[in-house]
C-alpha cells in the first residue's frame, strides 16, 4: 500500500542511481555509499522540517530547493553549450573536478537528500509512525544497489555525459517532486509567467497605450486579451521547462567530432569517424530520455492523480433584509476543514463563494473565483485549494489572505452558531470581480 | 609474405545429403592471389562462401586473418564481412536505381560513414570517373564489373574474393578488368582468390587449385 503510493518516487530514484553510476564511471562505490546515506538523510530532513513548520512552509522550503536543482540545471546547459561551441574552452579544470570522487560523492549525497525529501513529503500527514518510513529508506537502499547492478550490466557502449547527467537527474527529481501537488513545479511557473504577463500588460498597456484613445481601446483589447490567456503562462513555462534539456541535446549534437584528416587511408578515417558519430548519438540519449521525464511531470502536474473534494454549490438563499445565514452545525458541518460551497441568486443576479475552516481552526468566506482567472472555482486536495482555471495551488493556510490566484475573501460576521453575509456586498463582488476577468479572458462562465 | 591468411584444416560443408565441400587443407599466405577451377558443383562457390563468411562450415577448421571464424558470433561475423573482405560475383548486383557513385557510397555507408569524394576517387581508379552519374543499366558489363571492384575495394579489404567476375565479359573486357585487379593488388597488397572456369583468366594468379566433387585434387604453380 505505501509502496504503491511511492512508485513513482522510488522509480525516479532508481533511475537517478542508474544514471550516477554512468555519469561518474568508475565511482561507483562512491556513488552507492553517497546515495545510501543521501536519502534516509532527506527522509529524517523532511520529517524533522514538517515538524518544525507545520503547513505549507516545509514543502515551500523543498520545493525551493528542488527548484533550485532546476536552476543549477539551466547553469549546467547554458556552460554546455557555450563550451561546446567555444573553442580552447578550458576544460580540463572543470572536467577533473567533474570526475573526481569528491564531486560523484556530493552529487550523489544531495540528489539521495532531495530525492528523501521528496518522497517522505508523501508521507507526511498522512503517516505518523516511524515505520513507513523506515521501510521508505530501506527500499530505497535496497532499490539504489538493484540500479547500480542493473548499471553494471549495461552495455559499455552507453556513455553519459556529465550534462547528460545533470539533465536526466534533475528531470527524475522534477518529476518525483511533480507527483506530489505542493512540491510540483510547473504549476507555480505557470503561474508565475501568467502573472507576470498579467501585470506587465496592466501597467504596460493600461498606463501607457491605453490612456483615453477611443478607437484604439476596443480592438487593441482584442489582442492584449491574448497575452493573458492561460495560453501564455501554460507555453512559456513550457518553454522554460525544456530548454536546459533541448540545450544539453544540442551541446552534445555540436561536439566537434575527433579530427581524422589526417588518416590517409578512406576506411580507417570513415571508420574512426562513424565511431565518433555513433558514440555522440549513445550520448544523445540521455538528455532525449530526460526530455521524456520532463513531459511526464508536465501530465502529472497538469493532470495529477490526487481526487478533489469538489463539492457541488448548494442553492442558499437570504432573508428579506438580505442575510445571509449559514449554520455552524447545519445539513453540513462548516468546521470540518473542507471546502463547502454555496451558490446565491437573488433578481437574476448569481454568485458562488465557499466556507472553509483553515488548518489554524479559523472559519473564512471566500468568492469561489480569484482576482485574475476566468471564475471556473476551486477544488480541495491534499492541504491546498486548486484554482480549476490556472491549476494553481493555494495553501490552505493561506486561504482567507487576499492576493494573486488566491479567492478573494468576503466580509462575514461569525456567530455562535453560525456565518452571517451580505446578500448585496456578495452580488456586488462577484459582479466586479466576474467583470474585469471576463473581459479580460472573453467570457466567464 | 610469410604470413598466413588463411588456413582450412579438415573444412567441410554439407547441405543434407550432398557434401559439397569434402575435408579440405589449404594454406594461402597473406598477398597470394590463388584462382580456384574446376567442372561446375565442384564446390568452388561453397569455398568461397565460407572464407568471406558468408556461410558457416559443417566440421573442420577455418581460420581468416587470424581469426577463428568457427568461434565468430553473427555480429563478430558482419564485421568481419564488413572490414576484412570485399567481394565480386559474377552477376553485378549493384543497386539498379542508384548511379554508380551511390552504389560505392552504400558500401561505405554499410562500413562507417558514406564519403562521396572517396568514392568518386575510387571509381577514377578503375577508369569510370567519366560515368560516376550513370545507373548499372546505363553501363557496360565491363564496367558494372569495374564498379564492383571499386565497391568490393572501398574498405580496403585485405581478402578479395571474386566468384567468376568475369564470367559474363567479352575478352578484352576480361583483360581489362584482370589488368586493373592486378594494379590494384601491387597498389593495396590484398590477397585474392579467385574462382573461374576460364584457364586464361586463372594464370593470373600465383597459384591455382582445381576442385572435384568437393576435393581438391590437384594444384599449380603459375610459371611466370
Ligand atoms: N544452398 C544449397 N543447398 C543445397 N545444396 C547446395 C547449396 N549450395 C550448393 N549446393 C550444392 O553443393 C554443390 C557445390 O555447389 P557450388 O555452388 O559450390 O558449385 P560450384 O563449383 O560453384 O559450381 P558452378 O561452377 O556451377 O558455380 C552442388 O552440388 C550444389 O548443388
Ligand atoms: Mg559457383
Amino acid at each position: 500500500m505505501v509502496l504503491a503510493k511511492l512508485a513513482p518516487h522510488l522509480l525516479s530514484w532508481a533511475g537517478i542511481v542508474l544514471a550516477m553510476g554512468r555519469g561518474f564511471s568508475g565511482r561507483r562505490s562512491v556513488v552507492a555509499a553517497g546515495a545510501i546515506v543521501g536519502f534516509p538523510l532527506g527522509v529524517a530532513g523532511a520529517c524533522l522540517l514538517s515538524r518544525a513548520y507545520p503547513g505549507d512552509f516545509s514543502f515551500a522550503i523543498i520545493r525551493d530547493i528542488v527548484g533550485g536543482s532546476f536552476l543549477l540545471l539551466w547553469g549546467g546547459a547554458v556552460a554546455a553549450i557555450y563550451s561546446s561551441t567555444v573553442r580552447e574552452f578550458p576544460r580540463s579544470w572543470g572536467e577533473r573536478l567533474a570526475n573526481s570522487p569528491f564531486c560523484a560523492g556530493a552529487v550523489a549525497l544531495s540528489s539521495g537528500m532531495i530525492a528523501g525529501a521528496i518522497s517522505a513529503c508523501r508521507l507526511v500527514g498522512t503517516y505518523n509512525t516511524l515505520p513507513p518510513f523506515l521501510l521508505l529508506a530501506l527500499a530505497a537502499s535496497i532499490l539504489a544497489l538493484a540500479a547500480l547492478a542493473v548499471e553494471r550490466a549495461l552495455a559499455a557502449s552507453f556513455p553519459v555525459s556529465h550534462s547528460g547527467l545533470m539533465a536526466s537527474v534533475v528531470a527524475l527529481l522534477l518529476f518525483s517532486a511533480s507527483s506530489i501537488i505542493r512540491l510540483d513545479l510547473f504549476s507555480p511557473l505557470t503561474m508565475k509567467l501568467m502573472k507576470f504577463s498579467h501585470d506587465f500588460v496592466h501597467q504596460f498597456f493600461e498606463s501607457m497605450l491605453i490612456p483615453d484613445h477611443l478607437f484604439i481601446r476596443t480592438y487593441l483589447w482584442g489582442y492584449i486579451g491574448l497575452l493573458f490567456g492561460n495560453g501564455v503562462g501554460f507555453w512559456g513555462a513550457l518553454i522554460l521547462w525544456f530548454t536546459p534539456a533541448v540545450l544539453v541535446a544540442l551541446a552534445i549534437q555540436w561536439e566537434r567530432l575527433p579530427s581524422v584528416a589526417h588518416i590517409r587511408q578512406g576506411a580507417q578515417r570513415r571508420r574512426l569517424l562513424a565511431t565518433g558519430i555513433r558514440a555522440r548519438r549513445f550520448r544523445l540519449v540521455i538528455p532525449v530520455l530526460a526530455m521524456v521525464v520532463l513531459a511526464a511531470a508536465v501530465y502529472r502536474s497538469r493532470f495529477p492523480s490526487v481526487e478533489y473534494w469538489d463539492p457541488k454549490p448548494l442553492p442558499i438563499s437570504a432573508s428579506p433584509s438580505g442575510d445571509i445565514f449559514i449554520p455552524k452545525k447545519g445539513d453540513v458541518d462548516l468546521e470540518d476543514g473542507k471546502l463547502h460551497k454555496y451558490l446565491f441568486k437573488q433578481g437574476g443576479r448569481e454568485a458562488r463563494f465557499f466556507v472553509l475552516m483553515t488548518p489554524a481552526g479559523k472559519l473564512t468566506v471566500d468568492l469561489d473565483a480569484c482576482a485574475i482567472c476566468k471564475p471556473d472555482g476551486y477544488g480541495q486536495a491534499e492541504g491546498t485549494v486548486i484554482c480549476y482555471y490556472c491549476k494553481t495551488l493555494i495553501p490552505l493556510e493561506t486561504v482567507g489572505q487576499p492576493g494573486g490566484c488566491n479567492p478573494i475573501p468576503l466580509p462575514f460576521t461569525e456567530k455562535e452558531d453560525g456565518v452571517h453575509i451580505d446578500g448585496l456586498t456578495l452580488l456586488n463582488m462577484w459582479g466586479t470581480n466576474a467583470q474585469s476577468t471576463a473581459r479580460v479572458k472573453g467570457g466567464g462562465k | 609474405m610469410s604470413t598466413t591468411i588463411i588456413e582450412t584444416g579438415g573444412l567441410t560443408r554439407n547441405y543434407g545429403d550432398i557434401c559439397a565441400l569434402k575435408p579440405l587443407d589449404l594454406k594461402v599466405p597473406e598477398g597470394e592471389w590463388l584462382s580456384v577451377m574446376g567442372h561446375s558443383g565442384s564446390g568452388k562457390s561453397t569455398l568461397l562462401n565460407l572464407l568471406g563468411g558468408l556461410d558457416r562450415p559443417s566440421n573442420g577448421s577455418l581460420r581468416v586473418g587470424g581469426e577463428d571464424m568457427q568461434g565468430l558470433t553473427e555480429d563478430g561475423l558482419a564485421r568481419f564481412r564488413r572490414e576484412f573482405v570485399g567481394i565480386i560475383f559474377q552477376q553485378h548486383h549493384l543497386i539498379p536505381y542508384l548511379t554508380a557513385v551511390e552504389n560505392v557510397m552504400m558500401a561505405q555507408y554499410f562500413h562507417s560513414v558514406p564519403d562521396e569524394a572517396e568514392a568518386r576517387l575510387a571509381l577514377e581508379r578503375v577508369g569510370l570517373g567519366h560515368r560516376l552519374k550513370n545507373r548499372p543499366s546505363e553501363l557496360s558489363g565491363g564496367e558494372q564489373q569495374r564498379v564492383c571492384i571499386a565497391r568490393a575495394i572501398i574498405n580496403s579489404p585485405k581478402l578479395l574474393l571474386g566468384d567468376e567476375p568475369t564470367g559474363n565479359l567479352d575478352h578484352k573486357s576480361t583483360l581489362m578488368v584482370m589488368e586493373l585487379l592486378k594494379e590494384l593488388r601491387a597498389e593495396e597488397r590484398f590477397t585474392i582468390v579467385m574462382v573461374t572456369h576460364n584457364p586464361e583468366v586463372a594464370a593470373w594468379g600465383d597459384r591455382t587449385i582445381y576442385l572435384d566433387d568437393g576435393i581438391l585434387v590437384r594444384e599449380e604453380r603459375t610459371r611466370s
